[in-house]
């Protein structure tokens, strides 16, 4: 069965392990970041710069929740809005390790570093990729790996 | 919870309460981080496997940490007002697994729990424990929609560092010597 939605995009045989994703750019504001703070993560060193200035990072800094949605964000204008991706099994490894701070603009780079087909689904094959977020200093901010299924264009064996 | 990393007894299991995605707030928040036709669209996810959006993955495990950090602020305002001193959370560097084990749709009540399986000091931060979270979110029909594993920084109540470490500490404050102190250390 096509889906209609999806069939004229990159299905999972067109994907290559190796591949490597250019991301684009978001600067991260004060605002964003008490405006998602605000709704997911209200601890005193995202919403305030005093509480922030006192705490272990230092300053003013994003949730790592809010590092992580802005990075999937840009996979999805770079990748996923392109591919027949069928949604998310989940992710591993995930490390938060710099904190972004007020102003940063972070991007980079997502790997394709695994390809193989789902055993108990023969329509899907699961993508491994592999986040790596810098800031504008070329420091890593956060490395995180994504399971996504991904529609097969022949789901025959 | 915000307790001090002396007091967390593992296992314990905390009931963090639960949350009904709306529609609106599903298409709100893909809309922003997950635009992908299955979280944003109603009409074109029919032709998903899903029949109908969902939630994206990353706005189940958002709104679990919101209910944690309720949860925290919740046992912070007991302490205080049981006359004792809460404890001190302090960031999170990563977790192991955020698994999506199954779709959470418009109109779901997803229930949320929070245990420690595991504690020890850290190795980097004098003064902080590291304490592993699980995470766990059930829908109303009591299938299980997400699990996470986390780590986040716990401070210790009774921690005394040795002459050098206090010594240090002193020195890092001081504007000049502080800052190349810093980069040594």
């Amino acid at each position: 069965m096509t889906n209609p939605v999806t069939q004229d995009r990159r299905h999972f045989e067109d994907l290559r392990v190796g591949e490597l994703i250019a991301l684009g750019r978001v600067t991260v504001t004060k605002a964003m970041i008490f405006g998602f703070a605000r709704e997911f993560d209200p601890l005193p060193f995202h919403l305030d710069e005093k509480a922030a200035k006192a705490s272990l990072l230092g300053g003013l800094a994003a949730s790592g929740w809010q590092t992580g949605a802005l990075s999937l964000r840009l996979l999805n204008d770079a990748f996923l809005s392109k591919i027949a991706s069928a949604g998310s099994l989940g992710f591993t490894n995930l490390k938060w390790k710099a904190p972004v701070m007020v102003d940063d603009t972070i991007g980079g780079t997502v790997t394709i570093a695994e390809l193989r087909r789902s055993d108990s689904h023969p329509q899907w094959g699961i993508a491994s990729l592999d986040f790596d977020i810098r800031n504008q200093k070329n420091t890593s901010v956060m490395t995180m790996r994504l399971a996504n299924l991904v529609e097969l264009r022949d789901a025959a064996p | 919870m915000t307790r001090w990393f002396e007091n967390i007894v593992l296992d314990e299991v905390f009931d963090l309460g639960a949350h009904i995605f709306s529609e609106s707030e599903i298409i709100a928040f893909a809309k922003a981080y997950d635009p992908q036709y299955f979280h944003v669209d109603p009409a074109l996810a029919v032709h998903s496997h899903f029949g109908g959006i969902v939630a994206s993955g990353w706005h189940t495990a958002a709104v679990g940490h919101r209910r944690m950090v309720d949860a925290l602020d919740a046992e912070e305002a007991r302490l205080r007002a049981a006359g004792e001193t809460p404890g001190v959370s302090g960031p999170s560097p990563g977790g192991s697994k955020i698994a999506f084990d199954s779709p959470v749709r418009p109109g779901d009540t997803i229930a949320y729990t929070l245990s420690v399986y595991d504690k020890r000091l850290s190795n980097s931060l004098p003064g902080w424990g590291l304490l592993f979270n699980r995470m766990t979110g059930i829908n109303q029909r009591g299938e299980h929609v997400y699990l996470s594993e986390f780590v986040g920084f716990s401070k210790l109540r009774d921690y005394r560092p040795d002459l050098k470490t206090r010594a240090v500490l002193a020195l890092r404050k001081l504007p000049l010597i502080g800052g190349w102190l810093k980069r040594l250390t």
